[in-house]
């Protein structure tokens, strides 16, 4: 008797425990949204959707097999992440053995552990400011983007442990790319902190209730997307990635569960930098009528499509063309619009949401 | 600096059927040196060995993506040996077939192009439209790709029904579709950015080395065998030859395409003149041709084509010497590639349009 | 007194500069010219031809193996841009010693031809760069293809 009653009042606690306002909430943060769902099927759909979308701008058809009727192909990553998971893991004869295993699947970690700083939407009683995210801190902005500082090293980690010269070479070259556009990166960040007066994302957000940053510092929004594209790899950028001279650049020696995680890291990377041009500069989750949630994915989804846009439209840029548009070009962008900042906050303050 | 020796082997993505040594110091390229013979048949040797009209389609193996006018020159040498005057109808057939075949050439030679700059749309938009000549083709000749369509007296076949109508209606797509490939291609920045100024072939060295068709009209230099030395129905249809002054990568893409312009001019002008007669001349299957040489000059789509053939009688060649454009074009490359960054030599090489195929014969 | 031809005044202006060298200079037809050399003498017609006649245009290098006359003929086509006439370039060489200078000083397109020729015929060009291995596979051993005395296998092995 005594041991049932013990189970009994343990079974008790425990869906009392789950069935909890806190642990609902933890769940739906941390599993749902913007947790670990949200960019999984962020990278099954944004696959699909690029494949799609680049095979309509050129006039041939995309996958179409395997997946839901009108959406075919919506599950072809899924298919492809199978089959690649299920091949041998050929390890090159120079390669180092240890870092060859293990960077590639730390790539992905890397990716999705900056989406825990990140605020999404408001949520009634959730967090410390009745936010969604996983964990709050008052200098958000300035982890995540030390996070994504990391990656040019992960990325010559990874060419230097695969062993053969073509893959050093192009993680050399991915690397310079890289580490050039972190500056642009930084100082139109910087004009956005300066405007708003903290990192903390949420007050960044709750800040352009008035006007959105894209129209109050319209060359800092340049500055940023063309700097995310090139750290993304993305056309016109690509060169670490998908260049012709040297194969698949750094990742050319990957098969079956590092390449799945190379390419997954690209796509959560896809998912974080758009979140993150959505929150700094059109305003977030703000927005007459439509709820809070509508919101913030359509205008993720105008980022998304415009970012895979440019792989169709435009050929790839050498990479010291890309280089002189990173430091010669978008630098001084950069500043100017730094400059401008002060010219506003002395002639028209009240333009500005931070009170002096 | 140390000098590393790189190869680009056959199995390349972007290097296509031949090797290329590269001296690569840092990020430039200070030498090439090519390594070509992957795809050598020996069709000189084998053409020795067969018929005249054998060797129709062993020659036109020579460069499969031109193949109308690869047989052109074989014919024309042969007809020439043998002395017999092709009737005005079969010449402007021939016209109109060559002239196809030199813009499916010339689309896919532009989509090369556009592989080296990571241009994916303009690929798939050139070899999209190269479908509507290949229907064409299929319906004249009943084969896409490799015809051999053209036998020493004539054409094989007459213009079948329909083709007139279909042709024009396809012609004036086609049309339409360039004026929007200049806007979106050749005025696009970024591809202005990777082409101009890459690989510049000044107008003396590219006649010193031999260099010959679109390239050698891009370095400013007008020789186009069409307007030199009119054969077939040439001399009968207007039209001009597209040359441009700078010699880098981008003129001759832009050669290429007005040359594509061009040509849908003259199968317009073919079709609408093209008078009534006979197609061939009769000649047996395995002629006898009297002893002789003859030099035939062809103006293929990758540049000028040219067959030697010496015949000592009877019915097989002596020797059949094909002076390949792609082989005339090879020592533009080493030439080009000294002292460029290495991101640099798809394009040269790409837009030098060299095949392969044709180098090694 | 009738106007020559274009190419009647390229054959006579050959004949008279070099009375002895050329062996035989004739137009065959309408822009073709064919002139037949001594080897020896090969370098100062070509020379002649590319600057006082303006043959500039390299077209082809070729190798005809005529064994029962136990020589090679070797022809190069040179195209002229500004006069648009084509000259072959005629010279033969015995085919137990087959030497012959190089011109690759005179048309440095021929570098590639030349090697071409001397690997699938045997001659050789005497100051050219780079004799090696060029369409054939770098483990070649079964002599010289084009020459008429070389046997086809039959059979695969």
């Amino acid at each position: 008797m005594g041991i049932e009653m013990m189970i009994e009042s343990f079974v008790n606690f425990l869906v009392n425990l789950l069935l909890s306002k806190p642990f609902m909430e933890m769940l739906t943060k941390v599993i749902i949204f913007p947790g670990l769902m949200f960019p999984l099927l962020f990278v099954v759909f944004a696959v699909w959707f690029e494949r799609k979308l680049l095979a309509k701008v050129h006039l041939r058809i995309g996958p179409l097999h395997v997946g839901p009727g009108p959406l075919g192909g919506l599950f072809q990553l899924i298919a492809d992440a199978l089959k690649l998971l299920q091949k041998e893991i050929i390890v090159p004869y120079r390669a180092h053995k240890i870092l060859y295993n293990i960077l590639p699947l730390i790539m992905p970690m890397l990716s999705l552990i900056t989406i825990a700083f990140i605020p999404v939407i408001p949520f009634p009683s959730a967090g410390p400011t009745n936010h969604l995210v996983i964990f709050y801190t008052p200098y958000s902005l300035l982890v995540v983007l030390a996070l994504f500082a990391l990656r040019p090293f992960l990325v010559i980690g990874v060419g230097w442990a695969s062993g053969s010269k073509y893959t050093t070479m192009g993680a050399l070259r991915a690397a310079y790319q890289l580490l050039a556009y972190e500056v642009p990166i930084m100082l139109s960040v910087a004009s956005v902190v300066m405007v708003t007066g903290s990192f903390d994302l949420v007050k960044i957000v709750e800040s352009q209730s008035n006007l959105w940053f894209i129209l109050l510092l319209p060359i800092g929004f340049i500055v940023f997307f063309v700097s995310m594209m090139a750290e993304l790899g993305r056309r016109p950028f690509d060169i670490p990635h998908a260049e012709q001279e040297v194969v698949y650049g750094w990742a050319t020696e990957f098969t079956g569960v590092h390449y799945v995680c190379v390419m997954m890291a690209e796509y959560v990377d896809l998912c974080v930098v758009s979140t993150l041009i959505t929150l700094l500069f059109l305003g977030g989750w703000l927005g007459p009528v439509l709820p809070p949630v509508v919101w913030f994915f359509i205008k993720f989804g105008i980022v998304v499509v415009l970012i895979i846009m440019g792989r169709g439209v435009y050929p790839r840029l050498r990479i010291d063309q890309l280089l002189n548009a990173g430091w010669r070009i978008l630098i001084p962008l950069a500043l100017i619009q730094i400059f401008l900042v002060f010219f506003l906050a002395k002639f028209t303050p009240w333009l500005l949401p931070i009170t002096v | 600096m140390s000098i590393m020796r790189v190869r680009w082997g056959p199995q390349h993505p972007v290097s296509g059927q031949w090797a290329f040594w590269l001296d690569v110091d840092g990020d430039i390229v200070v030498n090439m040196e090519p390594d070509i013979g992957y795809t050598h048949r020996g069709i000189e040797k084998i053409a020795e060995n067969r018929t005249y009209i054998q060797n129709i389609p062993v020659v036109e193996r020579t460069s499969v993506f031109d193949a109308g006018n690869i047989v052109f020159g074989y014919v024309e040498a042969v007809e020439e040996l043998m002395g017999i005057e092709v009737p005005e109808r079969a010449k402007f057939i021939r016209t109109i077939v060559g002239e196809m075949s030199r813009i499916s050439s010339h689309l896919y030679g532009l989509c090369l192009l556009a592989i080296a700059t990571g241009f994916e749309t303009m690929l798939m938009w050139f070899v999209n439209d190269r479908e509507l000549f290949l229907d064409l083709l299929e319906m004249l000749t009943g084969a896409r790709i490799t015809y051999s369509f053209f036998i020493p007296g004539g054409v094989q076949r007459d213009l079948p029904q329909g083709f007139y109508d279909e042709t024009m209606r396809r012609l004036d797509y086609f049309e339409q579709r360039l004026k929007d490939y200049w806007k979106m291609f050749y005025l696009n920045r970024t591809f202005i950015t990777r082409t101009q100024g890459v690989g510049v072939l000044k107008r003396e060295d590219a006649i010193r080395l031999g260099v010959v068709g679109p390239n050698l009209r891009a370095s400013g230099v007008e020789a186009d065998v069409r307007k030199d030395e009119p054969y077939a129905a040439y001399d009968q249809v207007d039209f001009i030859v597209p040359t441009e002054k700078d010699g880098d990568a981008y003129a001759r893409g832009a050669v290429r395409f007005h040359e594509m312009e061009q040509s849908i001019s003259i199968i317009r002008q073919a079709l609408k003149r093209m008078p009534d007669g006979k197609i061939r001349v009769k000649v047996p299957v395995a002629p006898s041709v009297p002893k002789g040489e003859a030099y035939s000059r062809v103006e293929s789509a990758r540049g000028e084509l040219g067959y030697y053939i010496i015949s000592e009688g009877g019915n097989k060649p002596y020797r059949v010497k094909i002076s390949a454009p792609s082989f005339r074009n090879l020592p533009a490359m080493p030439f080009l590639a000294k002292n460029v960054p290495m991101a640099d030599i798809p394009t040269i090489y790409l837009s030098l349009d060299l095949i392969p195929l044709d180098v090694d014969r | 007194m009738s106007s020559k031809t274009l190419e009647e005044e390229i054959v006579e202006t050959l004949k008279n500069t070099f009375p002895d060298f050329v062996v035989d200079a004739k137009v065959q037809r309408k822009k073709r010219v064919l002139v037949t050399v001594k080897k020896d003498n090969i370098v100062d017609v070509a020379r002649f031809l590319k600057e006082k006649l303006e043959f500039d245009h390299i077209a082809s290098v070729s190798g005809v193996d005529y064994p029962d006359k136990n020589e090679f003929l070797v022809v190069y086509h040179v195209w002229s841009i500004p006069k648009k006439v084509l000259v072959a370039l005629k010279t033969s060489v015995p085919r137990d010693n087959p030497h012959l200078p190089s011109l690759i000083p005179i048309w440095e397109g021929a570098n590639y031809y030349e090697r071409e020729t001397w690997e699938m015929f045997g001659i050789i060009f005497e100051g050219h760069p780079n004799l090696s291995r060029f369409l054939l596979p770098e483990d070649w051993d079964r002599g010289y293809p084009f020459r008429k005395d070389f046997k086809l296998r039959t059979k695969p092995e």
